[in-house]
C-alpha cells in the first residue's frame, strides 16, 4: 500500500514541486499550506512523513515541528525539514524555545536547505520511510 | 492589552532590520510572534504594451523579498519568537486588511520615511486609509531626517497626547500593557487657545488645575502599574503644542489616541492625528477608535 506524505509549504511552486517527486515515486501526497492547517492534517490524517517548511504564514514550521515532537501520539511520524531557513538557526530557535518553554525536542531527522534537485529529494524520503 | 503579535509591512526602503530590531524591546512585555509583509504592487508586474504581464519581475520581486525576510526571519527564531512572512503582488490596503483577518496582529507597524518619494507611497493617503479600515493600533515608522536612522529605544519616553476621548481610554489600557518596556511616559492635555478666549487669568487657572488633576490622576494609576509618568499641561495649537512637548521632552515616539467623532467628521482620525503623522519627525503610534466594521 502507498505510503502518505504530507508537504506543508506556503509557496505553490514549492508544493507543486514535491508532489511531482512524491507522486513520480509513488507516494500518495497531501498537502497544506500554513502551519495551522498543516497541524489539522497531521492529526486528521497520521501521514506516515511530513515534509515541512519553516517560514510560513500562521504558524511556522518551527512550532508545528514542535508540536509534533512534543506530542506522544504523533511525534513517531518522521519529519523531513525542507527550508531556506539554515539548519543552524533552527537549532538555535529550538535551543531558545527549550529554554523558555521548558523540555527538549529532537534534532529533525532530515534537514533539506533549498532549493535542491527532485533526486535528492525522493532519496531522502526513500531512506525515511522505504 | 498585550502585544503578542506584530503585523510588519515593508517594502524594505522604509522600514528595515534596524526598525524590527527597536522593536524587539516588546519581548520583555509579550511579543512572540513577528508577521512580515512586502506588498509588490501591481504597476510593478502589471500588463505593459510589449511585454505583458511580467511574471519573470514578480518572481524576481518575490524571491528577493524572501531573501530579506528569510534572513530577518533567522534572527528571530534564534530569539525564540515566532515568525511568518507573506508576500504578495496587490494594492497595500486591502493586502494589509487580509493579513490582519488571517493572523488578528496586536500592532501593525508601517514604515514613513522623510524622503519624499517614499513619503508620498505611505504617509498620505495608506497610513490615512488604514487607519480609518482598522482597530488595531498602527505604529507609523520615521526614519530621523539628519542621519536616516531609527531610534534605538523606541520606548524609552514615549509622549501620550491625551484629548480625553473614549480611545484615550483604550490607548491607556495599551500603554498598560507595554509597561515592561517603557521607561517612563510624559502625558500631556493641549488645552485649545479658543477655550481660553473668554476666561480670566482666575478661569484659566482653573483651567489648568483641573487638567492638571485629571493628568495627575492618570499617572498615578500608570505608576501603580509600575510606569513611570510625568503629566504635563500645555496651552495652543494641539498640534504644534505636541511636537514641542515633543521635542523639549526627547520623545521617543508619541502616542495618539483617535476621535471617533473627527473620524465621522474628517473621514480619518482627527486632522491633529493626521498632520502628526505625516509631518511629525516622531515614530507615531496610533489608537484607532472602535468602528463599526
Amino acid at each position: 500500500m502507498s505510503k502518505k506524505v504530507l508537504v506543508v509549504d506556503d509557496d505553490p511552486d514549492v508544493r507543486s514541486f514535491v508532489v511531482t517527486v512524491l507522486e513520480e515515486n509513488q507516494y500518495i501526497p497531501l498537502v497544506a499550506q500554513d502551519g495551522v492547517e498543516g497541524l489539522e492534517m497531521i492529526e486528521k490524517e497520521q501521514p506516515d512523513l511530513v515534509i515541512l517548511d519553516v517560514l510560513m504564514p500562521r504558524g511556522s514550521g518551527i512550532r508545528l515541528y514542535r508540536k509534533v515532537k512534543t506530542d506522544e501520539e504523533l511525534k513517531k511520524i518522521p519529519i523531513i525539514m525542507f527550508t531556506g531557513i539554515a539548519l543552524r538557526s533552527f537549532l538555535k530557535s529550538q535551543k531558545a524555545l527549550d529554554e523558555f518553554k521548558g523540555g527538549e525536542v529532537p534534532k529533525p531527522d532530515v534537514y533539506l536547505e533549498k532549493p535542491i534537485e527532485p533526486d535528492e529529494l525522493a532519496l531522502a524520503i526513500k531512506k525515511k520511510i522505504g | 492589552m498585550e502585544i503578542k503579535k506584530l503585523l510588519f509591512v515593508t517594502k524594505f526602503e522604509d522600514l528595515c532590520y534596524d526598525a524590527l530590531n527597536s522593536l524587539l524591546a516588546l519581548r520583555k512585555a509579550s511579543l512572540e510572534h513577528v508577521v512580515f509583509l512586502n506588498v509588490i504592487e501591481r504597476d510593478k508586474v502589471a500588463m505593459q504594451r510589449g511585454s505583458g504581464y511580467l511574471k519573470e519581475e514578480e518572481v524576481k520581486l518575490k524571491e528577493t523579498a524572501n531573501i530579506r525576510f528569510i534572513d530577518w526571519a533567522e534572527n528571530l527564531f534564534e530569539l525564540g519568537l515566532e515568525v511568518g512572512a507573506y508576500m504578495e503582488v496587490s494594492t497595500l490596503i486591502p493586502e494589509i486588511l487580509k493579513v490582519v483577518d488571517k493572523e488578528s496582529p496586536d500592532l501593525i507597524v508601517i514604515g514613513h520615511s522623510q524622503k519624499g518619494a517614499l513619503e508620498q507611497l505611505y504617509a498620505g493617503s495608506d497610513v490615512t486609509e488604514l487607519i480609518r479600515r482598522t482597530e488595531i493600533p498602527i505604529l507609523v515608522f520615521k526614519h530621523r531626517i539628519e542621519d536616516n536612522i531609527v531610534p534605538e529605544k523606541l520606548f524609552e519616553r514615549p509622549l501620550f497626547a491625551t484629548n480625553w476621548s473614549e480611545t484615550g481610554q483604550k490607548t491607556i489600557d495599551y500603554i498598560k500593557g507595554m509597561k515592561k518596556v517603557i521607561g517612563e511616559i510624559h502625558i500631556m492635555h493641549v488645552v485649545k487657545e479658543s477655550a481660553l478666549k473668554s476666561l480670566d487669568t482666575h478661569d484659566v487657572q482653573k483651567v489648568r488645575k483641573v487638567e492638571r488633576k485629571r493628568l495627575d490622576d492618570l499617572c498615578d494609576e500608570l505608576e501603580e502599574m509600575g510606569i513611570h509618568a510625568r503629566p504635563h499641561v500645555y496651552v495652543g495649537d494641539p498640534q504644534k503644542e505636541i511636537e514641542k512637548a515633543a521635542k523639549e521632552y526627547q520623545a521617543s515616539m508619541v502616542i495618539l489616541g483617535s476621535s471617533e467623532k473627527a473620524a465621522l467628521l474628517e473621514r480619518w482620525v482627527g486632522s491633529i492625528s493626521k498632520n502628526i503623522t505625516e509631518k511629525s519627525i516622531y515614530p507615531c503610534l496610533l489608537i484607532p477608535g472602535k468602528k463599526d466594521i
